[in-house]
């Protein structure tokens, strides 16, 4: 009976969602920014695999003393990632902000629990509810997201595949955080408007403020500056050579290891410091879920890519990296994002653990 | 059938219903009377169970509303007085829904509900809630409190916002239900509607209960215990002035003081009519009357404080 009644509100509160304009709107956006940002990862991920090729073929270049990887498909969805971190966002917010308040200002919350149902079958199946149909769009785009690779003829392997789900798997959690701060608001407040802003407020705190906290500015307060190329070792190049990611993890390679005492030192002092700037930048993704998206998804789809070419500054173009001869495992990016993966799962936790407690001692009058 | 026993709720230090005990057997029609704020809505929202009570509890049926709520919810049927449903969906999914609610087999849900909305004229209504008048929405809240076939139903101000065919409809329904051994309690301040649909009644005063049992009942307990209260009808052809005397209780002017209404706690007709000759006043008619339903429950509502 009990499951019977969490269910009976769950499809309910489902059904209430997929004949949602706002959510049938919002999910349309996702699709087009989905397709977008594959056709366009697809575009971007085509023309390095264009470069790598050129590169294979070029051996008697003046670039052959470094090694390029093939580029993975993961890079494709790092576009999709950029939009879906607003617009799940976004998602999230407009699917949850009303669910408790707006049956209070209709007054159905009254007749709702003047029936034989227990409080937390109420807020359950509403989470529920909320979740199917979350699940269901992110599989649609999911499902759209595939085709579109197998499309344009890109066929992921296993371990892609693995790391497509995770992938999937964040941008669900991020969605469904925003889903139970907005849960969490819209039982706190009577009013379905005092809930969206309020909500909309830490949605800024969270994807705007924070991150501004972990910028260069404050990294440099908080842990210095980068250590700079000695120059005795940038006359010694001819090339020199700079690594960066965009996830800022750092490595320094050269292919000429003839003074390999000078550019270890110099290797690991640069490794200290990208290591302390990224404890600093995990430490306040703990507070932003949106923060831990993109470190979760810029780690997977940049991990396996070929370098950027950067310009290290001083008027020197340097050429680029990549870690001779290593690929990184799916273990290795799973031990990197672990701790953002934790927080993504203990956002939704924490404000749906108080939704859950506020509802449970709400006065209905 | 139902048992409030010492029932008290305290809303940031006001005792909104305070030591309330009551005990309304099976079958009766239970109207609950008192001004606002007087603690009719707390009451029912205890024996609801949306509230849990600060003391005290609440029996139906033998069942707590608070350890039990569940069973207690399943032999109830509540229509509040701002009855909401859900606007986008129509009469008909929003009763399936609650029905599923009560546990109902789909198909004999299907089927009570069809009953229900041709008992309150809704039947054949192909349109959402969101699209329904404030009387269609109380017609529904009606039949919601139906579906389950409960054994208490509990009405807040059930006639509100209904026409005077739908009130007709009301009564009749309401009353139908009570005869087959359904307990109904009836909150409102509608003294007349009241009057006409229950056979016991609970006049509720600051969240205590001041009075309960038959109007006829509570009239003469109420003469006994203040030596026989007089109600006065005074006529006139002139403006009815000030009057005072030491018996009475309170008095209403009609428009233009042509003519008033006077209680009092004896037969002051004599002093009246001194009173009213010495100002010259013109009397056509002093007539000593019974008490009204609004009388006896206005005097138990001031001697309650």
């Amino acid at each position: 009976m009990a499951q019977g009644r969490l269910i009976t509100v769950a499809k309910k509160e489902l059904f209430d969602h997929l004949k949602s304009r706002k959510f049938l709107l919002i999910f349309g956006i996702l699709l087009v920014v989905a397709i977008v940002g594959m056709i366009g990862g697809i575009t971007e991920y085509n023309k390095a695999l264009d470069r790598y090729n050129e590169h294979q073929s070029a051996i008697d270049s003046p670039l052959s003393s470094y090694i390029a990887e093939k580029p993975s498909i993961l890079s494709v969805f790092a576009s999709v990632a950029t939009y879906l971190v607003f617009v799940g966002a976004i998602l999230g917010i407009a699917m949850g902000f009303d669910l408790v308040s707006k049956e209070k200002e209709s007054k159905s919350l009254k007749i709702l629990l003047s029936h034989p149902v227990y409080r937390d079958e109420v807020i359950n199946g509403k989470a529920l509810g909320g979740i199917t149909a979350l699940s269901g769009a992110l599989f649609v785009v999911l499902f759209i997201a595939l085709a579109t690779l197998l499309v344009y003829g890109i066929v992921p392997d296993g371990s892609e595949l693995v790391l497509i789900g995770i992938f999937a798997a964040v941008s669900f959690l991020l969605i469904f955080s925003y889903f139970a701060i907005a849960l969490f608001m819209s039982t706190i407040m009577d009013e379905s408007g005092e809930a969206l802003i309020y909500t909309i407020i830490v949605f800024i705190l969270l994807s705007v403020l924070v991150p501004t906290l972990a910028n260069d500015t404050v990294m440099e307060n908080l842990v210095g500056s980068q250590p700079e190329i000695p120059q005795e070792l940038l006359d010694q190049m001819q090339r020199p050579v700079t690594n960066a990611t965009e996830s800022n993890t750092f490595s320094v390679t050269v292919s000429d290891k003839g003074d390999n005492g000078a550019w270890d030192e110099y290797n690991e002092q640069v490794r200290a410091y990208w290591e302390k700037q990224q404890m600093v930048k995990d430490t306040f993704a703990l507070f932003s879920p949106t923060m831990d998206y993109q470190s979760v998804t810029s780690t997977i789809t940049s991990t396996m890519t070929p370098g950027f070419v950067l310009s290290a500054g001083n008027g020197v173009t340097t050429a680029f990296m990549v870690s001779e001869g290593e690929t990184t495992s799916v273990e290795d990016i799973l031990g990197k994002i672990l701790a953002n993966i934790a927080a993504l799962l203990l956002f939704p936790a924490v404000f749906f653990g108080l939704a859950y407690l506020r509802f449970m001692r709400l006065d209905v009058r | 059938m139902i048992q409030l026993e010492h029932l008290t709720k305290v809303y940031n230090g006001v005792r909104a219903v305070d030591n309330l005990t009551a005990d309304i057997p099976e079958g009766e029609i239970f109207g609950l009377l008192g001004p606002n704020g007087s603690g009719k809505s707390t009451t029912i929202l205890m024996l609801v169970g949306l509230i849990e009570p600060t003391g005290g509890r609440c029996l139906i049926n033998g069942l707590d509303t608070v350890r039990d709520p569940v069973s207690v919810k399943q032999q109830i049927g509540y229509m509040p007085e701002d009855v909401g449903f859900y606007a986008t969906l129509s009469a008909e999914e929003n009763l399936t829904y609650f029905g599923a609610l009560y546990g109902m087999d789909p198909k004999v849900c299907r089927q009570r509900t069809a009953e229900l909305l041709d008992l309150i004229g809704l039947s054949g209504v192909n349109k959402t809630v969101s699209g329904y008048s404030k009387g269609m929405r109380q017609r529904l809240g009606l039949a919601k409190a139906l579906l389950n076939d409960p054994k208490v139903i509990i009405l807040d101000e059930p006639t509100a916002n209904l026409d005077p065919r739908g009130v007709a409809d009301y009564r009749k329904i309401i009353t139908g239900v009570a005869q087959a051994g359904t307990t109904v309690i009836v909150s409102s301040h509608i003294l007349e509607e009241i009057s006409r649909v229950s056979t016991m009644v609970g006049i509720l005063s600051a969240g205590r209960l001041v009075a309960q049992g038959s109007w006829k009942d509570l009239a003469e307990d109420l003469a006994k215990k203040d030596g026989g209260l007089v109600t006065i009808r005074v006529e006139s052809l002139d403006p009815v002035p000030e009057l005072s005397h030491p018996d009475i209780i309170d008095v209403r002017y009609e428009t233009g003081r042509f003519g008033a209404i006077i209680r009092a706690r004896s037969d002051i007709r004599g002093a009246v009519a001194e009173n009213l000759a010495l100002h010259n006043v013109r009397i056509q008619g002093l007539s000593r009357e019974g008490l009204t339903l609004e009388e006896t429950f206005l005097s138990y509502y001031q001697v309650a404080g």
